[in-house]
């Protein structure tokens, strides 16, 4: 495994059903890199990213996480309470008495919001609020289930800007996007 | 103790969850001396198996939702991500879950049994009986509720159900042993060593098989 490696692949490979949604893939991502997981629906995307994560077991190959890795994530689930307030969801996320919380509250438009259910927010102000997790969390590697669906372009960028001075910073990026974005990143296309 | 007070923040403002349980208990063991003669004596014959089932009931019915919630809205994965033991993740909801659910009942259980029998040493007795079936009722269906995660509650009810009928029938001896002023203690003892192996090997089974639904 190269030193610099946080996550490395080698030809990993997973079917469902006897029907081969990848195989054979390799790749690497170091500190400081992100690696953009692209390819049409139903490819595998969210399987590798969740076979990264540990929750789901590849069919075939090696996935070897560097020892120290501290992993957040966001995916399709937001992890947020509905009939919880949004001050109340960030006790349960353990963000409420982050130094740069009030920060982040107000650039997103959130602060406001602290006393109103989550059940009472639109999506995109959900998917805002599932954001700090990633904002506010001491990682290393972040990973990312299509991080902007949902968010305006205000919100885009501002999501963007973070990610990119987090890789500056020496964290590794893994995410999935089907919309543009400005994050110099390597690709591994799923066919 | 951040994770206990977080799991209580959470069931708390789910009313339905805890509060609903209890209100099954008490709705049983009120309508127990409604549809019997009204004499003590008759009260005292069918009043512990009644009990001992309305425990069992109300447990079912506090753990028909306890990881749904989790496992639909990502929770689940973020604690398996994290760094923080998932068994022991569980092991504390489990214990919340007695805190708000089981205890109440176990105390209730004392007044009911206070108020039928007026023997206060039998019903000091039944409350300490009452707490250690509760924990155990509630083990055992958490880990029906975590077999049927994602296939609804009353299979995973159906699947453990038969487990609880052993622990049932101590419950019942138990009782006839102290009337009788027979050692109860052994009888005691077996249900202590239950819990005790069930609270050490039920938070571990169920983190596998959560962990096996989630893959």
């Amino acid at each position: 495994m190269n030193t610099k490696s946080l996550i490395e692949a080698e030809n990993i490979a997973y079917k469902i059903n006897e029907n081969k949604l990848f195989h054979n893939l390799s790749f690497s991502v170091n500190k400081g890199e992100a690696l953009h997981i692209s390819g049409p629906n139903g490819s595998g995307k969210s399987t590798l990213i969740r076979i990264i994560l540990g929750i789901t077991k590849q069919t075939k190959g090696t996935l070897t996480h560097n020892e120290s890795n501290n992993i957040s994530y966001l995916g399709h689930k937001n992890a947020l309470k509905n009939y919880l307030t949004v001050s109340d969801n960030l006790i349960l996320l353990g963000l409420n008495s982050h130094e740069k919380l009030n920060n982040f509250l107000e650039e997103l438009a959130l602060k406001k919001y602290l006393d109103v259910t989550v059940a009472n927010l639109s999506f995109g102000q959900q998917k805002k609020l599932a954001l700090l997790r990633i904002f506010l969390n001491k990682s290393n590697v972040i990973v990312l289930d299509e991080p902007f669906v949902g968010l305006d372009t205000y919100t885009q960028n501002i999501v963007e800007s973070f990610l990119i001075n987090e890789i500056n910073l020496g964290k590794a990026l893994i995410y999935t996007s089907h919309i543009n974005c400005n994050i110099d990143s390597k690709i591994l296309n799923l066919k | 103790m951040t994770t206990y007070y977080l799991e209580y923040l959470k069931l708390k403002k789910k009313l339905r969850s805890w509060l609903g349980p209890i209100i099954v208990f008490i709705l049983i063991m009120v309508a127990y001396p409604l549809t019997v003669e009204f004499l003590e004596k008759d009260l005292e014959k069918g009043f512990y198996s009644l009990l001992w089932i309305s425990i069992l009931l109300s447990m079912m019915f506090s753990t028909e939702d306890i990881f749904l919630e989790d496992f639909n809205d990502g929770t689940l994965e973020q604690i398996i991500i994290s760094s923080s033991s998932f068994p022991f993740m569980i092991a504390k909801k489990i214990f919340i879950y007695w805190i708000m659910i089981g205890l109440p009942i176990s105390a209730l259980s004392f007044l009911f049994s206070l108020g039928i029998t007026k023997d206060l040493n039998l019903s000091l007795f039944v409350i300490f009986l009452a707490m250690i079936s509760s924990y155990i009722f509630l083990n055992l269906f958490v880990f029906g509720s975590a077999l049927s995660l994602n296939k609804g509650s009353v299979l995973g009810a159906l699947i453990t159900m038969p487990i609880a009928l052993p622990v049932l029938i101590v419950l019942g001896k138990s009782i006839i042993a102290l009337q009788f002023g027979i050692n109860y203690l052994e009888l005691l003892l077996l249900l202590l060593g239950c819990l005790s192996i069930i609270i050490s090997t039920v938070p571990f089974i169920v983190s596998y098989v959560i962990k096996a639904h989630l893959e």
